[in-house]
């Protein structure tokens, strides 16, 4: 634990300070010498900004108070247990992370095109950063950020959806602390198991979205109701926001959406884009509508081979190429390319899966038009001129090992659990060859000339989208700030 | 001793076909080399008393080929290099005896006139000819094609010598054809005299072995080298300075076929107005048109797109794993050949420099 300590200090971010502090708390180390040296840092802190820096200070030091005595007696013993064995291998794992660390600066010396992003590495050291204080996070926090982190839950609706659902569990095991108000201190709790929450991957629009909604909510709630009121209120009102602004935003954009698939047509889509699959499945199962669906995929996340399994076993008629012959399929007549989105700038930009310009740039030039299905809440008031400026990284080992080497790592140990011995020689032999040839690249990180880049998103140009449809009706990519204005003063 | 001979040569046309076939060499410039050393000892062997006979037995083998490996241009290209030569040496022979023989065409009228008396005057002058003007014929033309192997062999260092032209110091360069060695020799000449660095697309999934080994040459000789998916195209093409391509090859009107991806990289470059070239020998030329773009493109192992133990998904989805792209003449700045840049309108000309327009056709 005092290993770490150094590790938070050298990397001081804004986002660490108040980290750091509440780790102040927590120990219950001197907070009066704390508070002073923060005063030094920025002495152009207003009165006002001062006394809100102090209240926090002492929320946040009762808090930890509480978390000490009395809600660890609350949670379950198995929570407990899940609690230790996360702390273990957080632990366990952080010799490993350091040595990632030290890795993180060696490859800080290369310069890169992405270099200014946040790595996965960068996110892990937050981790450890954090792990002081993750007797405060709740277990089914830890446990989302380990599936986000894992991208077994991925796209931003599954992700947003999946917070919410966890943040209905977290709000549920909430006990206010004595001295404070559910209004005051609640936010402020959500707010630490957000911190956590983004070390696994940042944020997506939907959940910043949905996080500034509830966080809105919280405020708003009047101090006279008591706890469980409140947190009743509260928990029925994320109810309403999933169904509403998630489900039935999906199906209004399944009905209008449906309008452009007739029988016979050919679309194009790429990736996996939940609201997608459910337009295709919604028109082949219920409207009977024969169609083909062309699933575009690319290296290293193969999202559309999802797609394209849960299409086929209900039937449809599906073509799965890769995104290098692009050229090829476009060939065809091609009646629709439907994109999924990340996010929609409000300058008209569609901020979605790295690979979904190329196929609406391609698509423009031929005069297929290009439909965005994207619910409300993924709008964003960002603006955004090119994708490198700002992006997210994801892991560049994913593209040194294939899918296929790690599956013969796989069947080489079946070989060898089933002692096959003529068929495991050659079979070793092919290993050999190929992790030799894997092991050339995989020490990538040590040649200062090496680099390679995995982001997840790019950024579509106004002018390839011919509409984007919502829950609130289809429009031109122009049309996403006046989206935003009627949204925001509806919430 | 001829009939052995002759044996023993279509013993070796016979196992070139079968490696054509087979897709056994690898690579457009091992074809071409290949092509060229077969050409060679057809000629030395063969025996004609009339050199049309000579050019009807090379049209018929170059037929042959072509059929072997249809996709594979550079093989024909070679031949009809040959025809070429054969007819220029063998027009430079006769032109002394039969310049008379042989007027210019003055008058339009005279397009409409049949050929068929020079045909059948010709072949009777020319059995007049020597035996020894035989032998100097058949000597200058495999001193030719000696030539021409030269050239090919020594293709790279023509294209190398203007990479510092092309490259400013500190500029990124994208390649989308990490199989091209052309490419890579091309950026390792430039290496010597600028700092540049260099993203390479991975070619999933057809590719990525050639790739891997791509980069790590480059970086071997400190030029930062940075592996990109094949989506990444249009997300980094703003910071890119110029595109580097490496054709298969390269059709009259400034069209290209290359690896598949190229057409969407190049497209995305043009939509940036970042300059592409093409690097490409000038055994890549091809005197043909690409009326069928379709027939162009070579399809590959479907298995490389989903493998074969996902059972389940390859029996009910269709998959297509293209080889090759074919990239309109448009999408391209300059072509880059062993004798200099070129603007792809100005390719036809090039073309006609080096092929006679009756052998585009030898069937």
């Amino acid at each position: 634990m005092t290993e770490t300590k150094p590790i938070s200090n050298t990397s001081d971010s804004s986002k660490n300070k108040s980290v750091e502090k509440l780790d102040s708390g927590s120990s219950n180390t001197t907070t009066s010498s704390s508070s002073p040296n923060t005063d030094n840092d920025k002495p152009k802190l207003t009165n006002k900004e001062l006394k809100e820096l102090k209240k926090q200070e002492k929320l946040a030091k009762r808090a930890a108070k509480k978390e000490n005595a009395g809600i660890v007696s609350q949670i379950t013993p198995q929570q407990i247990e899940q609690n230790k064995n996360k702390k273990n291998q957080q632990s366990q794992s952080q010799s490993s992370l350091q040595q990632q660390h030290s890795i993180v600066k060696k490859i800080e010396k290369k310069n890169s095109l992405f270099s200014h992003l946040e790595t996965k590495e960068h996110r892990n050291e937050l981790s450890i950063s954090q792990s002081q204080i993750i007797n405060q996070i709740h277990p089914s926090i830890i446990s989302l950020t380990l599936k986000i982190s894992s991208y077994s839950i991925v796209g931003s609706i599954p992700r947003c959806k999946a917070m919410l659902e966890t943040f209905i569990k977290v709000i549920n095991d909430y006990k206010t602390p004595q001295g404070t108000t559910l209004t005051r201190n609640l936010t402020n709790y959500l707010s630490i198991q957000i911190d956590y929450l983004k070390t696994s991957r940042p944020l997506s629009v939907s959940m910043g979205n949905a996080i500034r909604w509830l966080k809105q909510q919280i405020s708003i709630i009047s101090i006279d109701l008591n706890d469980k009121d409140a947190k009743d209120e509260l928990i029925s009102q994320i109810k309403d926001f999933i169904k509403e602004k998630i489900e039935y935003s999906g199906k209004v954009i399944i009905e209008s959406t449906s309008n452009h698939i007739s029988n016979g047509s050919k679309i194009l889509t790429f990736g996996n884009s939940q609201v997608l699959k459910e337009i295709f499945l919604h028109n082949h199962l219920v409207l009977h509508k024969k169609f083909q669906v062309i699933i575009v995929d690319s290296n290293p996340l193969f999202e559309g081979k999802q797609l394209a399994k849960e299409l086929s076993s209900n039937g449809l008629n599906i073509k799965y190429v890769l995104i290098n012959s692009l050229s090829t399929i476009f060939q065809d007549s091609i009646d629709f390319v439907f994109l999924g989105a990340h996010s929609m700038l409000s300058n008209g930009f569609l901020y979605s899966r790295v690979g979904s310009a190329l196929i609406a740039m391609k698509a423009k030039n031929r005069n297929v038009p290009v439909l965005v299905c994207c619910e409300s809440i993924k709008f964003s008031d960002k603006v955004q001129l090119d994708s490198v400026t700002l992006n997210e990284l994801s892991d560049s080992n994913l593209l040194i090992n294939n899918g296929q080497k790690r599956q013969n790592i796989s069947l080489d140990k079946f070989v060898q659990n089933h002692e096959i011995k003529p068929i495991q020689s050659t079979k070793d032999k092919k290993e050999k060859d190929d992790s030799s040839k894997v092991e050339d690249l995989s020490n990538w990180r040590n040649n200062q000339y090496l680099n390679i880049v995995n982001v997840m998103y790019d950024l579509t140009p106004p002018d390839f989208i011919e509409k984007i449809i919502t829950e609130v009706g289809a429009l031109p990519p122009s049309s996403v700030p006046v989206i935003l204005r009627e949204y925001k003063s509806s919430t | 001793m001829s009939s052995s001979q002759t044996k023993d040569i279509n013993f070796q046309i016979d196992s070139f076909v079968e490696k054509l076939k087979r897709r056994q060499i690898n690579g457009s410039y091992h074809v071409a080399l290949e092509t060229c050393q077969l050409l060679m000892k057809v000629v030395s062997v063969a025996k004609w008393n009339h050199i049309d006979q000579l050019i009807q037995h090379i049209r018929q083998l170059g037929l042959r080929l072509e059929k072997a490996q249809p996709r594979e241009f550079s093989c024909g290209n070679v031949i009809r290099r040959v025809l070429a030569i054969i007819r220029d040496e063998a027009f430079e022979n006769e032109g002394n005896n039969n310049e008379l023989n042989a007027p210019m065409i003055s008058s339009m009228f005279s397009l409409l006139s049949t050929n068929d008396k020079k045909s059948n005057i010709q072949p009777l002058i020319n059995s007049n000819t020597k035996s020894n003007k035989y032998h100097d014929l058949k000597s200058i033309i495999i001193q030719s094609i000696r030539d021409l192997i030269d050239e090919i062999s020594s293709i790279d260092e023509g294209i190398e010598g203007m990479s510092a032209d092309l490259i400013h110091d500190n500029e990124i360069l994208l390649t989308p054809t990490p199989d091209s060695q052309t490419v890579l020799k091309f950026l390792l000449k430039a290496r010597q005299k600028r700092k540049f660095t260099v993203l390479v697309t991975e070619n999933y999934p057809n590719g990525v072995e050639k790739a891997h080994e791509f980069i790590k040459e480059l970086s071997k000789a400190k030029i930062d080298t940075v592996l990109i998916p094949d989506s990444h195209v249009f997300a980094v093409m703003s910071r890119v300075g110029k595109v580097i391509v490496g054709a298969r090859s390269v059709f009259a009107n400034g069209g290209t076929v290359s690896t598949a991806g190229v057409a969407s990289v190049c497209e995305c470059a043009k939509e940036y107005k970042t300059p592409v070239f093409s690097v490409a020998g000038l055994y890549k030329l091809s005197p043909t048109y690409p009326f069928d773009i379709e027939n162009l493109v070579e399809i590959g192992n479907s298995g490389k797109v989903i493998k074969f133990s996902e059972s389940q998904l390859v029996h009910n989805t269709g998959l297509t794993n293209p080889l090759f792209d074919y990239i309109s003449p448009e999408n391209i700045d300059i072509y880059i050949t062993n004798i200099g840049g070129f603007a792809p309108s100005f390719i036809y000309r090039i073309v006609l420099d080096n092929y006679k327009t009756e052998d585009v056709d030898l069937s």
